[in-house]
């Protein structure tokens, strides 16, 4: 046996040795190597709604205006758009483009490469899903639902080659950042209808952006490489590659192998250990991780048994326990943007939740441990139900619940778990009659789509398609509404906290529990990286200095 | 034996569509569409989708038209007529996950990766008979290599040869010979270690056999008797597992391509489920269902060139 496995080795051995002088070319410090994670499902900016697809597609493509992501406000900024004008009460946004952007194949960037793309992302016929970004403009949502054909009626227009028009509505407030979505990239009309679905392809693509993709192997790999004709400040870096491996633990011990130069998930089970180095980097994201309460479903129907649950919630115990550095809190707004409130939102008092216990007509039966029934009918307090969709972290957390309510407040939670699929229809399946839904409670979390309070608070208005908690109070939706179009930072900012009190304090239909951390890993070597909460990378602004013999 | 394969093939067809309607009416049935999202659309957005890929359509039979008493459209405007005309015509459709993308172009930009590192692992296969160091490594690993899930054996080999030698990279696949060799081991080890096992056993039982016997005492030379006498008498049972353990191979591991970042078919087995990627479930049912039939003819045409008694008919 000894002999055969020698043998083995030796084979092995002999293999590498021929091999080692025809591994991949030198690293310089010219080629960064990036791991996307996953396949960009599609890099067609109308049709792509992944965080992938975006990130690619904003190395590609610039639109009229940007994220400063160095400063802690993320500032719009300009970009192809060197100004603007908000007029008619804020109704009206008028864009003057800069006149020296150019497409990769060297025409200049228009207006109508604007109005074109814009208005392809409300056309019928492109599906887009984010048509629904631009429904603040006039006449877009009828245009695309079909019931306006004349696009003339649209407030959108290329009134000449560097004026972009927008009317909306009516003024919102966060209508500027809309202008920063990558899905609304200018686009080469005649590219799109020479190629069709096949004009993302290498061969045919045309952008504007610092990068220009020259390669795509499907699942596996694509290149960017550095636009000589970019109009803005040339990035250091000629070439990046993108590699898409999905496995977590393989990037990690490719990076550790300088396959990699940076990846940007970190597999859990490594982050105690990797920790303590310093190319490893932790921040926040813009979204928050909530539990859901089914408000019309007995007996969680009741306030006050909804308070008690939310009251008996040891939240550091959840996220220590998940060791990613998530941050715990009681706020629907996360951390880092406008609105926050920790104060806002029940923390861990279980004398008081035991309070609300009685309050809500429930008699304290002590035993061995506690338990409750109904001070009238003498019932036990049935067994609620929590659902979540497979996966480990939620797994941990349900149980973790499970065991907090049981221990804090005695109440017994069966959990559930679903195929992610199967989870959104049971949700979206809740509707048609909340009471007899088979779950109390779910799990869901939400990504900033962009960093403005409206985006997490429109959630929960009584009409939100978004809003499973069957919840509904019109004095959330009035406040909401109205802090949408106020410009006044500290009345935008009073009034969603008096939103949120009602949300999460009066009528507790939601518990926010964390806001989610990100990883991160880069090489020393690697400059101008930095954490940031919409996680962007802008691969013209950085760098490598590689020891290089 | 042309006639034979040619009647197999015929009799395929109708395999192929029953297998591919079974296939539809699963898929219809599993809760969740494709473009069902924890984010909700607006209604007006998903009608403009469904209609796009006629997902707006009934699913089998168009109840609205029969009242309007449009007799044709019953049983044609349905997804179901939309999605087996496109499939008589070889059109698998786009896919509804990689939008833009067809679920033909995804499959054979993934497909041949596959098929590629599965000649690697059936190249260990060839050798095993010939090479008696492979046969005894394979025996020594024969146990460990259908126990151990292939997840484990990948990661070790990671660890090992990648991590604690870095004489082989941890993953990846274009650039050169060492970015083969251990995704082809760890997907290899399995099929050679149930081969071994099996020709192993069934060697045993034919050496016991009244012809080898008989071989044996007209003085035939032992190197003869075992390969004419046992060896091909003994690969039946190797040959009928090997058909499907082939198609298997060629098919992928996702685990393995997983494990090692590989752009192969496997993933969509898997992950066009997940997604309710319906035209591209299909699409790969559909290539796997090709592969196995072909293997499964070519098994038996195997037999009757190894065993006289069988007859091809």
């Amino acid at each position: 046996m000894k002999k055969i496995s020698h043998l083995l080795f030796l084979v092995l051995i002999s293999f590498t040795l021929l091999l080692s002088c025809s591994s991949r070319s030198k690293l310089t410090n010219d080629t960064l190597y990036f791991n996307l994670g996953t396949e960009p499902p599609s890099l067609d900016p109308s049709k792509a709604t992944d965080t992938t697809s975006n990130l690619v597609i904003e190395n590609l493509m610039d639109n009229l205006t940007d994220y400063d992501i160095s400063t802690p406000d993320l500032k719009i900024v300009p970009k192809v758009a060197k100004s603007w004008k908000i007029t008619e009460g804020g109704k009206v946004y008028t864009f003057t483009l800069r006149d020296d952007v150019l497409w990769t194949d060297g025409k200049k960037v228009t207006a109508q490469d604007f109005e074109y793309s814009w208005r392809r992302l409300i056309e019928p016929a492109t599906a887009a899903e984010y048509a629904y970004f631009l429904f603040d403009i006039k006449n877009a949502k009828a245009f695309n639902e079909g019931k306006i054909k004349d696009f003339s009626k649209v407030g959108i227009k290329a009134i000449n080659d560097h004026t972009f028009q927008i009317t909306l509505e009516s003024p919102v407030s966060y209508f500027l950042h809309v202008s920063t979505f990558s899905s609304l990239s200018p686009l080469r009309k005649d590219v799109i209808d020479q190629w069709g679905d096949r004009w993302t392809d290498p061969e045919h693509i045309v952008t504007n952006g610092p990068f220009k993709l020259t390669h795509w192997k499907h699942d596996y790999q694509l290149t960017l490489e550095r636009n000589e004709n970019y109009y803005g400040a040339k990035g250091k870096l000629k070439k990046v590659e993108c590699f898409m491996i999905v496995e977590q633990s393989t990037a990690l011990s490719l990076y550790q192998t300088r396959k990699l130069d940076i990846i940007t998930q970190v597999p859990t089970l490594d982050i105690p250990k990797l920790k303590q180095t310093p190319e490893f980097h932790s921040g926040n994201f813009l979204s928050t991780y909530y539990i859901g309460l089914n408000t019309k479903k007995a007996p969680l129907n009741n306030p006050y048994v909804r308070k008690a649950l939310a009251s008996s919630i040891n939240r550091n115990q959840i996220t220590e326990m998940l060791q990613k550095g998530d941050i715990p809190t009681s706020s629907l707004i996360p951390m880092g943007m406008q609105g926050y409130n920790p104060d806002l939102g029940y923390k861990l008092n279980i004398e008081q939740a035991q309070e609300w216990m009685k309050k809500a007509g429930y008699e304290k039966k002590e035993g061995n441990t506690i338990s409750w029934v109904h001070s009238k009918t003498k019932e036990p307090f049935p067994t609620i139900t929590f659902i979540y969709n497979t996966n480990e972290a939620h797994k941990t957390i349900a149980e973790d619940l499970q065991a907090q309510w049981k221990k804090n407040l005695g109440i017994t939670m069966a959990i559930d778990n679903q195929e992610w699929k199967v989870y959104n229809n049971s949700l979206q399946g809740s509707h048609t009659s909340p009471e007899t839904a088979p779950f109390h409670l779910f799990r869901l979390g939400w990504n900033a789509d962009y960093p403005d309070p409206d985006n997490f608070m429109s959630l929960f208005t009584s009409y939100s398609d978004n809003n499973h908690t069957h919840w509904g109070n019109s004095k959330f939706d009035s406040l909401t509404e109205k802090a949408k179009v106020i410009l006044d930072k500290t009345k935008r900012v009073d009034m969603y906290n008096k939103a949120q009190k009602i949300l999460l304090e009066e009528d507790t239909a939601i518990i926010p529990l964390y806001v989610y951390a990100h990883q991160s890993m880069w090489r020393d070597e690697v400059k101008g990286a930095q954490m940031n909460p919409l996680d962007r990378w802008y691969f013209d602004q950085l760098w490598l200095e590689r020891n290089i013999k | 034996m042309l006639l034979f394969i040619l009647k197999r093939l015929f009799i395929s067809i109708p395999v192929i569509f029953i297998l591919a309607t079974l296939t539809f009416c699963i898929m219809r049935v599993t809760p969740g569409g494709p473009f069902d999202k924890d984010k909700a659309i607006p209604p007006e957005i998903k009608a403009n989708i469904e209609a796009k890929y006629h997902l707006d359509k009934p699913t089998f039979i168009n109840t609205p038209a029969f009242y309007k008493k449009k007799w044709i459209h019953v049983l044609t405007e349905t997804q179901y007529f939309y999605y087996m005309k496109g499939l008589a015509q070889g059109d698998l459709g786009p896919s509804y996950k990689y939008l833009g993308r067809s679920v033909t172009d995804i499959i054979l930009d993934s497909l041949p990766v596959s098929v590629e590192l599965g000649f690697y692992a059936a190249l260990i296969l060839a050798a095993y008979k010939h090479n008696t160091w492979i046969d005894n490594a394979a025996m020594f690993t024969a146990i460990s290599g259908i126990t151990l899930p292939s997840f484990l054996v990948a990661a070790l080999l990671i660890y090992i040869f990648s991590i604690k030698m870095a004489w082989l990279p941890a993953g990846l696949w274009d650039g050169g010979w060492e970015y083969k060799i251990l995704p082809t081991i760890a997907l290899g080890l399995r099929p050679v270690a149930i081969i071994a096992r099996l020709m192993r056993t069934s060697m045993l039982d034919v050496i016991k056999a009244d012809y080898v016997r008989t071989a044996r005492a007209k003085g035939l030379n032992e190197v003869w008797v075992i390969l004419k006498h046992v060896v091909k008498n003994s690969l039946i049972p190797v040959i009928t597992i090997s058909g499907p353990l082939l198609a298997g191979i060629i098919t992928g591991s996702f685990v393995i391509e997983h494990v090692f970042a590989i752009p192969g078919i496997a993933k969509h087995f898997i992950l066009a489920v997940t997604n309710r990627d319906y035209t591209l479930i299909m699409g790969v049912t559909l290539v796997y269902a090709v592969l196995l039939i072909i293997a499964n003819i070519l098994v038996d045409v195997f037999y009757a060139l190894v065993d006289p008694r069988i007859k091809l008919s």
